[in-house]
């Protein structure tokens, strides 16, 4: 039986795309994963403030379930950085400018993952339904004001290094395909939504899910153009 | 396009990195302009023609044959 330690220590065997330096289908499986990750916590966290919700305490089915799915976490986050060992030796090592690249996504994920905490932890501080992140419930001043200037201050700067520094011409022109794509689909798809709602056909168009949608498809179109 | 980088890069035996790094690009930019799904600008033609010593047309071939089939 191969032991742990050496299973960590071997050079993971690469598929013809990687050894050639295409490593998209590994990232595709890190977002797959990371997203997995975020939602088994979100269960964790369900479960147990379904559990303590009137003061009640964990019972041994419900430390059953967290220990699951706590292990599932584990199994998820290794994965992952096994995806991350592929990519790495996929084509050699990473250059400078995707170096840089990484980091800053990888920051961008941290800073988002705090984000999204923030919200969970002052779920509950309005008297309002329960906060998501999409919700449109009312927030603490502070925090709105806070993320408003992340959003609106930070997050341009940060896009403005991305652009300039950390990606080269096929990522940028994968991104200015992206944007296409999803500018169409914005300026067709909702004037769209907004008539069929207006003749009584569909429901009142829903300016987050127009966002999610927008950003979801200049995702899935760079993906496919600097990955294919 | 098709092109020869893969097989100028492999005579120098360079990995996908070590072009990159000398191009400033990606491994991923390299993989995509050898395996021909991205034509790279003429800035990076330019480059890349430089940095092996010949001529761009030696290196991309856009499959025109001068209009000697018309």
């Amino acid at each position: 039986m191969v032991s742990m330690e050496a299973k960590m220590t071997e050079v993971p065997e690469l598929d013809g795309a990687e050894t050639e330096g295409n490593v998209g289908k590994s990232l595709a499986w890190i977002a797959v994963a990371g997203l997995a990750t975020v939602f088994t916590a979100g269960a964790i966290v369900g479960v147990i403030a379904a559990a303590t919700e009137s003061g009640g305490s964990l019972s041994g089915i419900d430390i059953a379930i967290v220990a699951g799915m706590v292990a599932i976490i584990g199994a998820l986050i290794y994965t992952q950085w096994n995806l991350a060992r592929r990519i790495r030796i996929g084509g050699g090592p990473l250059t400078i400018r995707e170096r840089l690249n990484r980091n800053i996504m990888v920051g961008c994920g941290l800073l988002g993952a705090v984000i999204g905490a923030t919200l969970v932890a002052t779920d509950g501080a309005m008297p309002s339904d329960p906060q998501t992140i999409f919700s449109d419930s009312p927030l603490p001043l502070a925090l709105a004001v806070l993320l408003a200037v992340f959003w609106g201050v930070i997050m341009p700067v940060i896009a403005w290094f991305w652009h300039t520094r950390a990606i080269d011409e096929q990522e940028a022109n994968a991104y200015r395909d992206g944007g296409y794509y999803a500018a169409y689909a914005y300026l067709m798809g909702a004037p769209t939504w907004w008539f069929l709602w207006r003749g009584g056909l569909a429901s009142e168009p829903n300016g987050t899910l127009i966002f999610c949608l927008f950003a979801i498809i200049w995702t899935a179109v760079w993906y496919w153009k600097k990955y294919r | 396009m098709k092109n020869r980088l893969r097989v100028l890069r492999a005579e120098r035996q360079w990995s996908q990195a070590e072009l990159g790094e000398r191009l400033d690009v990606s491994r991923q930019a390299v993989n995509a302009i050898e395996t021909g799904k991205y034509d790279p600008s003429l800035p990076l033609a330019f480059k890349i023609a430089r940095l092996f010593d010949m001529r761009i047309e030696e290196i991309f071939n856009d499959g025109f044959d001068g209009g000697k089939n018309d």
